[in-house]
């Protein structure tokens, strides 16, 4: 029996849908039979930046609605065997599937893969409510930004009010130069404001975009900084002890970066 | 008061019920509360369907049984409409014309031919019984001749769909970065396959 996952974060933007497939494609790196499924009915992207759009032709609205079986909806993804994608339909809204089938889709999902990432739509309404319905455990995204902060605050009481305890926190798109200056908030007063235990800390990095753009996870991209990140986020998730990428560590990194662009 | 849930529409074939959205089990109720203050009045007419908010099949059986079992009315099936609806107007036929600029979401079914006076943009969908034919760029998923006409073509000024469907067959855009088409192009069915080819043949 797996678990499922829900990745959620109140705000927009902060990037969920990038974590989900980082993570998604990281465990199926480590040899895990993993499915992510799209809760965004209406404005879904997992499929675009997985790379998978070209081959959509059922999504999870049909198979909630038993037009085709599960097994129809799911597509494996290109890369990875053991990785599956259910996509969300773009033409329908939120209001096209409920709660109670979302409990019965990934009871039926965790009978056969290892792990069930859902990626939620942002805001609190029913498609966050559907996207939380059948998770086991939850992933908090926030960025190094107050509202983000405030709005990951709103959504673990949320997810701790459903029954989702101690959630996880990711902090992503953190910039070690400007935490160092002071100009952004640093881990540390994340984690004492919102008081939950770090899954990890993913830096601001070029190669998230370029990788997006080409849909295509950074993950698999062994010599960024992000990759790097969400690879040990899954390694975390799968119960290895890694440490976190500290942030002097990250910091010593950059600045060897810093150094050999102005040593030129 | 609220809005009904239940509400029956008599048609030419037949009383269609209409379901609005809501819970489940309020439907349920309010169904069985309505077929039993007026059920003789339904008494040897047909129910037809049942249309609007969507159900799943165990939903439809549920409400089924109510109008059935608990009522002793009778349900008579829709016959396959499906299948007369093969559109064969391929050469000249029922066409629909579509002024605007298709959006991520959007989305034109249509039993006839579709002429779309703009671009259809990725995440959106055109289905159509015929032909398609896209006087802008097609970025999205077509779907032409979708009741089952092989003989139907999809053309557009730049054809790059995500996903290219014509009867049965599904073809898709190929992973690998592909130039941008510099001339309308035509897709069409030869033997099993979907194959693109120019528009104008060489001059």
């Amino acid at each position: 029996m797996g678990k499922v996952i829900v990745i959620t974060s109140g705000k927009g933007g902060v990037g969920k849908t990038t974590t989900v497939a980082n993570i998604g494609t990281g465990l199926a790196m480590l040899g895990n039979k993993v499915v992510v499924a799209d809760a965004d009915i209406g404005l879904r992207n997992l499929d675009v930046v997985m790379g998978l759009e070209n081959r959509i032709v059922y999504d999870i609205v049909d198979v909630v609605e038993k037009v085709c079986r599960l097994k129809q909806g799911l597509i494996r993804d290109k890369r990875y065997e053991g990785l599956y994608l259910l996509p969300a339909a773009q033409t329908k809204d939120k209001s096209a599937v409920n709660p109670e089938q979302m409990l019965e889709l990934c009871n039926e999902l965790k009978e056969e893969f290892d792990y069930v990432l859902i990626d939620s739509p942002a805001g609190i309404e029913l498609g966050f409510q559907n996207a939380i319905a059948g998770a086991d455990e939850s992933i908090v995204v926030t960025t190094p930004e107050i509202s983000a902060v405030r709005d990951a605050d709103r959504v673990i009481g949320l997810l701790e009010a459903k029954g989702l305890n101690s959630p996880k926190l990711i902090i992503n798109r953190i910039r070690p130069d400007m935490v160092k200056k002071g100009d952004m908030m640093n881990i540390e007063d994340m984690i004492d404001i919102l008081a939950i235990d770090l899954l990890g800390v993913v830096p601001d990095d070029e190669a998230i975009v370029v990788a997006t753009n080409r849909g295509e996870p950074v993950v698999v991209n062994e010599s960024a900084l992000a990759g790097k990140a969400y690879n040990n986020i899954s390694r975390r998730i799968i119960g290895e002890e890694v440490e976190l990428l500290n942030f002097k560590q990250e910091e010593g990194k950059f600045s060897k970066i810093m150094k050999i662009l102005f040593s030129k | 008061m609220t809005q009904d849930l239940v509400v029956f529409k008599g048609t030419q074939d037949g009383v269609y019920i209409y379901i609005r959205e809501g819970s489940f089990d309020s439907i349920k109720e309010e169904l069985d509360i309505k077929l039993r203050k007026s059920g003789a009045f339904f008494k040897g007419g047909k129910i037809v369907d049942f249309k609007g908010k969507r159900l799943s099949s165990n939903e439809l059986e549920e409400l089924k049984d109510i109008v059935k079992d608990k009522h002793h009315l009778k349900i008579v099936e829709r016959k396959k409409v499906k299948e007369k609806d093969f559109f064969t107007g391929i050469k000249e036929g029922m066409t629909k014309f579509v002024k605007t600029t298709l959006r991520s979401g959007q989305s034109i079914e249509y039993k006839g031919n579709v002429v779309i006076f703009g671009d259809v943009n990725p995440g959106s969908i055109v289905i159509s019984g015929g032909n398609i034919v896209v006087l802008g760029s097609l970025r999205g998923v077509a779907h032409a001749g979708c009741s089952g006409n092989k003989n139907a073509i999809v053309a557009a000024f730049s054809l790059q769909p995500s996903q290219l469907r014509i009867a049965d067959l599904i073809a898709r855009r190929p992973d690998e970065d592909i130039e941008e088409p510099k001339w309308p192009e035509i897709a069409r069915i030869e033997g099993n396959e979907v194959i693109i080819e120019r528009y104008l043949p060489k001059k």
